[in-house]
Formats: C-alpha cells, sequence, structure tokens
C-alpha cells in the first residue's frame, strides 16, 4: 500500500526531536535515526514501503502507526466540518451589566466601557429575564457559566445580585450547576461585595498592570489620576477573604511587553493566586506592535517559560495563566475545528438586552444576533462567524498550527482587519512562536519527568 | 520492536494514537486472549472516540454516549467529536487511517 505524509512539524528538543503531528495535536519524542529517514522521505509525494530498506521500513511503519503517514490519497484533512449553531444550546452568557466605567484605560476596546454607545447600565428585570434565558436555553447541558462583565460590573451591583441570585434559582430547580465568574478593576471593592463573592461562589478576577508607574499609565480615573492606590487598599479584602483562587488579569501596551516578568513578579507579591498576560488589542494603530516589540513580548514569554521549567523541577507549577492553559491542551492533545465558542452556546447580552457574537463585539452592529426577547438568530450568527473567518480555510490550510489555533480570535481578526485595513495572518508570526514555545516547554517538561504536574492539567483542562 | 524505542509518545493524544496503532496489528492476538489485552472494546469500536453506548435523548447528538454530549457541547470547539464508528476489524480495516477524524473525513468510508 502507498503511503503519503500527513502534516507535520519537527521541533529540536534536548534529548532528540519533537515530532508534532497536525491532524491530532500529537507530540512524539523521535531520535535522531528518525529524523533521519524523514529527512529523507518527506520530499517523497508517496512513500512506497515495500520499497524501502529494511532498516528505513521499521521507521516508516513506526510513523505509520501514529498515523504520520495515511494511505495515499486519503481526504484531504481541512477545512474542518462546520457546526451549525442551532444544534448548541446556551452554555455561557456574558452579561454587560454596566456599560460605564470609572476608569479610562489607555488600550480599551470599549471606548471608556460604553461600547460605543451611551453609558447605560442594566436594570435588575433585564439580568433576570437574562439569566433565565441561560438556563432555558441550555438544553440538557449540566454546567452552565454566567460571566458578569463591562464596564466596569461593580458600578451596578444591583444588577450583579439580580443575575446571579436568578441564576442560582433556576439552575438549582432544573439541577444543573452554575459557575459565576467576574472581571472587575477593583476600584469599588468592599466588605460588602467581597461577603457576596464569597457566599455565591463568584470566581474573580482583577484587572491590575503591574507596578503603580506602569499600572497608572495604563488604568487611570476619568480625571487623568492613577489608581494603583486605591485599588490595592480595595484589593486586600479579597484576596484575604475569598475561598476561591483571584486571578490578576494584566493588559500591557507593546512599549511594556519587556517587563513581563517584573509585572508577574509583583503580582505573586500582592498574592494574587495566577496571573494572565494579555497583549493590549490594537484599537489603534499606536498599539499595533511591529516585528521587535513582538519579539521582545516572545523574549518576555520564553523567559516565563524558563522560570515555569525551573519551578516544575521543584514540583510546583508557575501560576502564570498564559502557560497553564496551553500546556494543559498541550498535553490532552486538544484540537479545534473553531477559533472559540463564540456564537456555538456561548453569546454576550448587553445593557439592552441585545446579544452580540461575544463580549469583545459587543456594540459592533454588525455582531448583533438576536435578544432576549426574540432569542438567539442563528441565521445572523452563522452569517456573523463567516465573516469573521472568511478566507481563513485557504490561509489556515497549510499552516502546521492549524488545528490549534483554527484562524485566531475574531474580533483581534475584526480590528486588525476591518479596522486597521492589514491582510490577514498579521497576528500568525506571534501565535506560531507561541505555540512552539509551549510545544517546547511541555517537551522540556516530560524531560525532566514532570509527568505528575502535568497530571494536574488533566482535571483542569478537561475535554 | 526497535521502533518503539526510537519514537516516544509525549502528550496524552499521541498515548491514544499509539494504543490505536497496537490495537490494529494485535487485534487478532487481542482476540484470541478473550479482549483482555486491549484496553477498548473489541469489535465495535476501535477508536478513542466514544460511540458505543447510546444516548436515548432527542437531541444532538443522537445516538451517542453522555460523555461524547458533554464534550460535543464543549466550548473548545471539536477536541472529541463522538460519532459512531465502523467495525474496524472486519470490515473498515483501515479505518483509522482513512478516517482519523470522523467530523471530517467521513466520506472517505465505504459503508456496506
Amino acid at each position: 500500500m502507498k503511503h503519503e505524509w500527513a502534516d507535520h512539524r519537527i521541533f529540536q528538543a534536548k534529548d532528540g526531536a519533537i515530532l508534532y503531528g497536525v491532524d491530532h495535536a500529537s507530540l512524539f519524542l523521535v531520535d535522531s535515526s528518525v529524523q533521519e529517514v524523514i529527512s529523507r522521505w518527506v520530499s517523497e509525494p508517496t512513500v512506497d514501503l515495500s520499497k524501502a530498506s529494511e532498516s528505513d521500513r521499521d521507521v516508516l511503519e513506526g510513523l505509520r502507526d501514529i498515523l504520520l503517514l495515511k494511505p495515499a490519497g486519503s481526504a484531504k484533512t481541512w477545512p474542518p466540518v462546520r457546526f451549525d449553531p442551532e444544534e448548541f444550546p446556551m452554555s455561557t452568557m456574558v452579561l454587560e451589566v454596566a456599560q460605564d466605567c470609572n476608569l479610562r484605560c489607555t488600550y480599551c476596546y470599549a471606548e471608556g466601557g460604553s461600547y460605543g454607545g451611551q453609558a447605560r447600565l442594566l436594570d435588575s428585570e433585564t439580568a433576570r429575564e437574562a439569566a433565565r434565558y441561560l438556563v432555558r436555553e441550555s438544553g440538557d447541558l449540566k454546567d452552565l457559566t454566567l460571566v458578569l462583565f463591562g464596564g466596569e460590573p461593580l458600578l451596578n451591583m444591583p444588577a450583579i445580585k439580580a443575575a446571579v441570585l436568578e441564576a442560582e434559582k433556576m439552575a438549582s430547580a432544573a439541577g444543573k450547576r452554575l459557575l459565576v465568574s467576574l472581571t472587575t478593576n477593583g476600584t469599588l471593592l468592599n466588605a460588602e461585595i467581597v461577603s457576596f463573592f464569597r457566599d455565591h461562589r463568584v470566581v474573580v478576577s482583577v484587572s491590575l498592570d503591574g507596578p503603580p508607574d506602569l499600572h497608572d499609565a495604563n488604568r487611570p480615573y476619568a480625571s487623568g489620576k492613577g489608581s494603583y492606590a486605591k485599588i490595592l487598599s480595595r484589593v486586600r479584602g479579597l484576596l484575604e477573604n475569598h475561598t476561591a483562587a483571584v486571578a490578576a488579569r494584566v493588559t500591557l501596551t507593546p512599549d511594556q511587553w519587556s517587563r513581563c516578568e517584573e509585572v508577574f513578579d509583583h503580582l505573586m507579591a500582592l498574592g494574587f493566586h495566577e496571573v494572565g498576560i494579555a497583549p493590549a488589542s490594537p484599537i489603534s494603530k499606536d498599539l499595533l506592535p511591529d516585528l521587535e516589540q513582538e519579539k521582545v513580548l516572545l523574549q518576555s514569554f520564553a523567559a516565563m517559560a524558563r522560570r515555569f521549567s525551573r519551578v516544575a523541577r521543584e514540583g510546583r507549577i508557575l501560576p502564570f495563566a498564559n502557560l497553564i492553559e496551553l500546556l494543559g491542551r498541550l498535553h490532552m492533545g486538544q484540537t479545534k475545528a473553531v477559533a472559540c465558542g463564540a456564537g456555538y452556546g456561548y453569546l454576550a447580552v448587553d445593557a439592552a438586552g441585545e446579544f452580540y457574537l461575544c463580549h469583545r463585539l459587543a456594540g459592533e452592529k454588525g455582531f448583533e444576533v438576536g435578544n432576549l426577547e426574540t432569542g438567539a438568530d442563528p441565521e445572523k450568527i452563522r452569517s456573523c462567524l463567516g465573516h469573521v473567518t472568511a478566507g481563513k480555510d485557504q490561509m489556515c490550510e497549510k499552516c502546521w498550527a492549524r488545528t490549534l489555533c483554527s484562524g485566531g480570535c475574531h474580533y483581534e481578526n475584526h480590528l486588525r482587519e476591518n479596522a486597521l485595513g492589514i491582510p490577514p495572518g498579521s497576528s500568525c508570526n506571534f501565535i506560531l512562536s507561541w505555540l512552539q514555545i509551549g510545544i517546547e516547554l511541555y517537551a522540556d517538561l516530560r524531560h525532566a519527568g514532570a509527568d505528575k504536574l502535568l497530571a494536574q492539567f488533566e482535571k483542569r483542562t478537561g475535554c | 520492536m526497535e521502533k518503539k524505542l526510537m519514537i516516544k509518545a509525549l502528550n496524552k493524544k499521541a498515548e491514544a494514537v499509539e494504543t490505536l496503532a497496537k490495537g490494529e496489528s494485535k487485534a487478532v492476538a487481542a482476540l484470541l486472549e478473550s479482549g483482555t489485552e486491549l484496553q477498548m472494546p473489541v469489535g465495535c469500536t476501535t477508536v478513542f472516540d466514544t460511540g458505543w453506548e447510546t444516548n436515548p435523548r432527542g437531541t444532538h447528538p443522537i445516538g451517542n454516549c453522555q460523555a461524547s454530549v458533554r464534550d460535543f457541547m464543549g466550548c473548545s470547539g471539536d477536541c472529541w467529536w463522538p460519532a459512531q464508528t465502523p467495525d474496524g476489524l472486519t470490515n473498515n480495516t483501515d479505518y483509522h487511517e482513512v478516517c482519523s477524524n470522523m467530523a471530517r473525513d467521513w466520506r472517505t468510508i465505504k459503508y456496506d
């Protein structure tokens, strides 16, 4: 039987090479003899095992067994089958409880929290209605997620309480589990709010960008005054009294990307349980990184990977959320046919009760996909998804990372391609390099025998 | 065999792929040994996708097991596409090769 090569990629590792099978996101360690056989055969359009020398055949059969060689003429592997949004019940609702904010972060994609319209707060009855919609439309799902978002959600505690209590009541009556999460800037936290979060097991992330100079430059009040000092005094109560882990959510602009390690250390010293760092979305050309800045960010993340590796050798996990998430997916070998869940059971609801494809696209009229009254409109969802993914299949077809990335964040692509007019693919280099950092770290952790530590990811990642 | 030393599975998916290969090449021996050697049901489905316990409910995906329903509805896309898989021991012996991903490659299977 003649075979042909399945897409794969080879990365160098300490004790051999890492062979990555694209279709299954499978990772193998191979020695130099395998690498040598691959390099001799890889340019052959078809591989006839009966014509290979005995030693080559041994290796090639091994590669066939791990599905790196497949029968000639097998089906094309890309694009993947697209799902139908109608087949997905609601699983996650992001509720924009306050489309207003007391801060004016320099990189805010929600235009001061309002998402481009008038500042407004979700009224409590709409909040309850949204909570009922989430549970009612969740089909047979047992686990539901309600995300309280903004703007600054704590500007509207009445709606938060209304949504959480209603969702809890409805979920409990339907025998479902409810996870509530919330992202806040921390300026309005107080003992009563912290106690509500504790009682209702709300998972809280605080947006904090690091040391005072950096944070205050990014996240000033509308008056221009920095917000660090205020947050610090208020977040302690949360860190000391909350039973769930509290994560710090960092956003850095391109000129700050060399400071990732410093930011991580600062936030861990404050008592956060986990830190995740996101590069600011390029809402304007000023925030669009050049190649040199991208390189700096990758170097910073590579430095975090080296630290992760050192700490793992002591049997601990470095609580750097970016790597934890990536390693979890690589460990399981999760592949994706769609970039994210937006439109597939995941929707954002704004203060007027209108549905949007995701929280980051809220307020963008072209991404409105229904409302609380008439429900989600599958036709609109299909059309929005078609719009944001147009042309990606051809572009991703030859890419080794296609099953890990699947085209990237819709919003990020929308900004770059539609708002800034940049041709598709401008974030590919960064994504590929980041995935490579993760793959090399994963192999390194295996090499170090950190199997127990990696097994912890199985629970966290699920599948 | 020597090749086993040359290629070592690193992640869970790689282990699953290897298990699959072992299962296929030792299918007959495994049957003779009452199937205990295989870590998966023998004679029904041979890939690590679930699909042998049916979901009686009238919701999508119809006909799959509970675990696969959950997977199907997961937000991270198609990490495990649940699908009833053809008999890989007798009628479709090269099933795992021509159809490594049911959601994508199902057209390549020639059902009898």
